[in-house]
């Protein structure tokens, strides 16, 4: 076997490896095998660290090097053929460095149940749909994502949805949907004059407060028709064990209602609600069901046409390099005093 | 003629599906916000498609909002404890007396209280517009409302024309309808 000067890797098995091309195709297939991922986790906030691309950086100049060198004739006619598979690699890789430094970071988009929020890097608005006590007791309410042209999808429980260069996918926030009525039974408004959803009864716990060494998701509603200004605090099954004895092993919510003519505690004002319970908490009866509601989770991903030309493209040029025999040419190279041989 | 040579090509079609790699990160735009509702109160629903659900009416009877397509519609998201709301009323009831041979519809939605609170609140008032209970708050949530009382002019073909907060005078109101009624004519 003729073997070009540019063979300077060991032998393995009576077989000259090319230690340039073990290291172009190594890089190729890591740097692959990376931005790919970006499939697989989206969400993983470390597609968008400056390591992250400096890897990538560094699999393209390695991959493009063997590329270029390659189609001199330096590693034969496999080389050459392998600079194909090469520049798809090169193309999948770019496209996982654009979405990793132009991509947005992932975002997490809570909205009330009934409101809309518009996704402008995916060209559609996500539909957060009106829940019900069992929906948020289920847990299993879908966001419709609309596009411009009408068309529309839905993102479920587990679910994650393509579009473009953009992922989404669910994420469950515990929620619970509060009813409150008076002491003659009749049903109360429920506003949440701090929530952009002000005529929302399900509260979504932004906050967290820290409540006797626990650090308690919360949320505030109002009953305007009684005056009445309530802060919600949520324990979970443990933490209502742990601080109420003698409660059902439910998660539950502490209601604190407040009169809003004197600002201050009403009477009989401080209380557990064990979800799917009733209590009369500061002259209001309330009923609460714990459960959760999806929130949006929009993160970049690379280019899939790029990933498919450049993955076909790699695939390609591999079979074309090891499959193919050696002087069987798809292409007449129009450089003809290049070395073919191997 | 000059031939091209397999890595000029290839690298030619690196290059273009580079480009449109990295293409979609640049001018990515959405439908205007306007038109998609959300974060800014019942004016940025203007353009959009009006949501309905069905709900019940004081009689215990279904209805919802899509019932009344062809006609004009002022949807006032209302509740009995709510002063302006109460204020406004009369100016509801004199619109509606008004301009209902011309195709206008008021529709009062209740949010959040019982029958018998919408009730008694209609008939104190002596409405004679439709008056749907909306228990869940479910329009209130889908209009984007900020508070109460909540209008918004929905045209025949179901789109919403404006959103409006807070309370209205009889000549907000027919400020509001007399373009669509009169656009019928």
């Amino acid at each position: 076997m003729n073997v070009p000067a540019a063979y300077v890797g060991p032998v393995v098995r009576g077989v000259r490896l090319n230690a340039n091309r073990a290291v172009a195709l190594a890089s190729a297939l890591a740097g692959m095998a990376l931005v790919f991922a970006q499939d697989v986790y989206p969400t993983w906030a470390g597609f968008h660290t400056w390591q992250y691309t400096a890897a990538l950086v560094l699999a393209t100049i390695a991959v493009l090097g063997y590329a270029l060198d390659a189609r001199k004739g330096t590693d034969g006619e496999v080389g050459r053929r392998l600079a194909i598979a090469s520049i798809g690699a090169v193309v999948v890789i770019v496209a996982g460095i654009a979405s990793g430094l132009l991509g947005p970071d992932t975002e997490t988009i809570a909205r009330a149940p009934g409101t809309v929020a518009p996704l402008p890097d995916v060209g559609a608005a996500g539909f957060f749909p009106v829940a019900d006590p069992a929906t948020i007791a289920r847990g299993d309410a879908h966001v419709q994502i609309r596009r411009r042209d009408g068309s529309s999808t839905d993102v479920g429980p587990n679910e994650r949805r393509f579009f473009g260069t953009t992922a989404l996918e669910t994420t469950p926030q515990m929620a619970a949907y509060v009813e409150a009525r008076d002491a003659s039974g009749g049903r109360l408004t429920i506003t949440q004059p701090t929530n952009a959803a002000f005529l929302s009864p399900v509260l979504l716990f932004p906050e967290r407060v820290t409540i006797a060494g626990r650090s308690l998701p919360s949320d505030s509603f109002s009953t305007p028709a009684v005056r009445r200004t309530i802060k919600a605090f949520y324990f979970s099954k443990d933490e209502v064990a742990a601080a109420a004895h003698g409660m059902p092993g439910r998660e539950a919510v502490l209601l604190v209602v407040d009169e809003d003519a004197s600002g201050k505690l009403a009477p009989g004002g401080i209380g557990f609600v064990p979800s799917g319970s009733d209590a009369t908490i500061g002259g209001v009866r309330f009923h609460v069901t714990v459960g959760t509601y999806p929130a949006l989770v929009i993160s970049a991903v690379p280019s899939p046409p790029a990933l498919w030309f450049g993955g076909l493209l790699f695939l390609g040029g591999l079979a074309y390099a090891f499959g193919f025999p050696q002087d069987v040419k798809l292409w007449e190279s129009s450089k003809k005093d290049a070395p073919a041989r191997e | 003629m000059p031939r091209l040579s397999l890595g000029l090509i290839v690298a030619l079609i690196a290059v273009v599906a580079i480009v449109f790699t990295v293409k979609p990160y640049f001018g990515a735009s959405g439908p205007p916000a306007s038109r998609m509702g959300g974060g800014g109160g019942p004016a940025m629903l203007a353009g959009a498609p009006a949501q309905s659900y069905t709900i019940k009416t004081l009689a215990g009877a279904d209805d919802g909002l899509d019932r009344y397509r062809g006609s004009v519609v002022l949807v006032n998201l209302w509740a009995s404890w709510c002063a302006p709301c109460r204020s406004e009323t009369p100016a509801l009831e004199r619109l509606y007396r008004d301009d209902r041979g011309k195709g206008l519809v008021v529709l009062g939605i209740d949010q959040g209280e019982s029958a018998a609170a919408a009730s008694a609140f209609a008939k104190e008032m002596n409405l004679s517009y439709p008056i749907l209970l909306d228990e869940d708050q479910q329009y209130g949530r889908a209009y984007a409302a900020i508070g109460l009382p909540t209008s918004l002019v929905v045209d025949r073909t179901g789109h919403i024309v404006r959103g409006i907060d807070g309370e209205l005078s009889l000549a907000q109101m027919h400020d509001a309808v007399d373009p669509l009624l009169q656009a019928h004519e």
